[in-house]
């Protein structure tokens, strides 16, 4: 019994740091067809500002994690302006906006290594100690994390159901044309969602980093995990994108309690073919198109 | 008069492609204008000029005192111009209500949204049952009237119907047009594009002719109906 409530512990907290990252990369898709290859530099800035703001300038943690989003929602207008909007009217957007961001990236991630070096650094924004309840321990950065989670979650679920600009977005996302024929300005849409993408990307660099250190190319795998559940959720579904971290943050717990952790990410890459070979569209896609 | 919409020597087209030019118009306030022509010969492309989904090359579109030409598409929405799209381009994962809302987006329709929300309930009462429904699994007759109702939500000046009897059974085409007669009645601006030339001269005030992209002929529904050699050669009616 204490084994399963560990297991689900430290699952659904794998699986909260992967719907952090994960929806950032769906919204954008999901709004405008848009593969961010730079997301994992954005993670990583995200994690760095973090730590600049703490340890070198000495601020407190609240003052950490809103640079780090600001900084980081600033690069994602960013890329809005000098790279997605410039090429949103081309042909084969997708094909080239997928290219420029991994460009976008490696350069983002060469600046971060020279400002703040190759060396692991800790991420000052942790919380220390554990809580033990019933023989089960949780550490409290893990409590922190889920809680973290899934405020942001319902915060962007209530921000896309019920705001005006949520509707903006998710009008922009089923039907650009329609959309602006109702007096939707795209363009902001686009920068916005790109924006909170990028506030998400920072958070998200900062749980990952937290649990482990900073290093200027920390966000590779986050964000290819992310990737493989966006997919296995299918591309661009948002709400079915947070199910499908959670679960394949429980996969992976499991995984690594019963047959070791150097096959976790075997095992996940299998889970993601049969899941494609029983639904190419994804678990919560559908044939035509992408939608919010 | 001061609400009419004025198209002069209009050129618009796509990439290296040109397929409007020296297009001139006047659409009457208050009156039905309709836009006939075979299949391919720009209608859809001037409807989508006009609401600036793509950009006027030469020329000047104006309503009333507005210089509409130039403005990106959110702008001309709100000058008062509803362009209602062929093929209805609803968003598919809303529901009926919720597209409906979205017709009335910007802030100055969005004040009156009750109130015009009940009116396009009652000119199309079978939205009020839909209004929780899906727009994917909607039927075409219904997506079609939620087109309207949305574009209608928006209270503008003119309300630009691209091609509302496409691919319909006789019996929902009959409704529909029935729908617009009542817009007709009601006194408000309307450019109907339509391929079905019998249609629209039964219902127009003016009828023009767009054929390889520029007006051909102009005239009254009537005059349209004594002139079969028209009918014949450019529609194969
Ligand atoms: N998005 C587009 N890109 C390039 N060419 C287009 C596009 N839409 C329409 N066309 C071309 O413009 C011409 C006019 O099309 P359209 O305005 O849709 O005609 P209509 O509405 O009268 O059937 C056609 O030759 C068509 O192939
Ligand atoms: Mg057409």
């Amino acid at each position: 019994m204490d084994v399963f409530f560990q297991i689900l512990a430290s699952g659904l907290t794998l699986g909260a740091v992967y719907a952090i990252s994960t929806v950032g990369l769906a919204l954008v898709f999901g709004a405008m067809n848009m593969l961010n290859m730079s997301h994992g530099a954005l993670m990583a800035l995200g994690g760095y500002m973090a730590w600049f703001t703490m340890t070198g300038l000495g601020l407190p943690p609240v003052a950490g994690m809103l640079v780090a989003v600001l900084v980081c929602a600033g690069v994602g207008v960013l890329i809005y302006l000098l790279i997605a909007g410039p090429m949103l009217r081309s042909e084969g957007f997708e094909t080239r906006v997928f290219i420029a961001t991994i460009g976008f990236g490696a350069m983002l991630e060469s600046v971060i290594l020279m400002a703040f070096g190759p060396q692991p650094k800790p991420q000052p924004l942790a919380v220390q100690g554990g809580l033990s309840v019933a023989q089960v321990h949780l550490p409290v950065q893990n409590l922190l994390i889920l809680a973290l989670a899934m405020v942001l979650m319902a915060a962007l679920a209530l921000l896309l159901q019920k705001s005006r600009i949520g509707r903006a977005i998710r009008a922009t996302a089923q039907n650009r044309d329609a959309a602006r024929l109702m007096g939707v300005r795209v363009g902001m849409v686009y920068a916005l969602v790109l924006a909170i993408s990028g506030g998400l990307a920072a958070v998200s660099g900062i749980t990952v980093s937290s649990l482990s250190s900073l290093l200027p190319n920390m966000g590779g795998d986050p964000m290819l995990k992310a990737f493989i559940i966006c997919v296995v959720a299918g591309l661009g579904r948002v709400p079915g994108s947070v199910v499908a971290a959670l679960f394949i943050g429980l996969f992976e717990a499991v995984v690594q309690y019963t047959v070791g952790v150097r096959f976790s990410f075997a095992s996940l890459l299998l889970l993601v073919i049969v899941v494609l070979i029983w639904k190419p569209q994804g678990v919560f896609g559908r044939h035509q198109g992408v939608r919010l | 008069m001061s609400d009419d919409l004025v198209i002069s020597d209009l050129a618009a087209g796509y990439g290296h492609q040109s397929v409007l030019h020296d297009l001139t118009l006047r659409a009457q306030a208050g009156r039905l204008t309709a836009i006939i022509g075979p299949n391919g010969h720009g209608k859809t492309t001037l409807l989508r000029a006009i609401s600036g989904l793509i950009a006027v090359r030469t020329g000047e579109i104006r309503l009333g005192a507005d210089r509409i030409s130039g403005l990106p598409a959110e702008a001309v929405v709100a000058r008062g111009i509803v362009h209602v799209p062929q093929g209805d381009l609803l968003f598919p994962d809303m529901t009926v209500l919720e597209n409906l809302r979205m017709g009335a987006f910007l802030p100055a329709a969005a004040r009156q949204e009750k109130t015009v929300l009940e009116e396009v309930y009652t000119l199309l009462p079978k939205l009020r049952d839909r209004e929780n429904q899906i727009a994917r699994t909607l039927s075409g007759g219904e997506r079609r009237m939620v087109g309207i109702g949305r574009g209608l939500m928006a209270s503008g000046r003119v309300l630009m119907l691209d091609e509302p009897s496409l691919g319909l059974a006789p019996i929902v085409i009959e409704q529909i047009y029935e729908v617009i007669a009542g817009l007709r009645r009601a006194g408000r601006s309307i450019l109907l594009v339509e391929e079905n030339a019998m249609r629209a001269a039964a219902i127009a005030d003016q009828v023009h002719l767009l054929d390889h992209g520029t007006l051909n002929w102009s005239g009254t529904g009537a005059e349209l109906s004594g002139r079969p050699e028209l009918l014949e050669t450019y529609l194969g009616v």
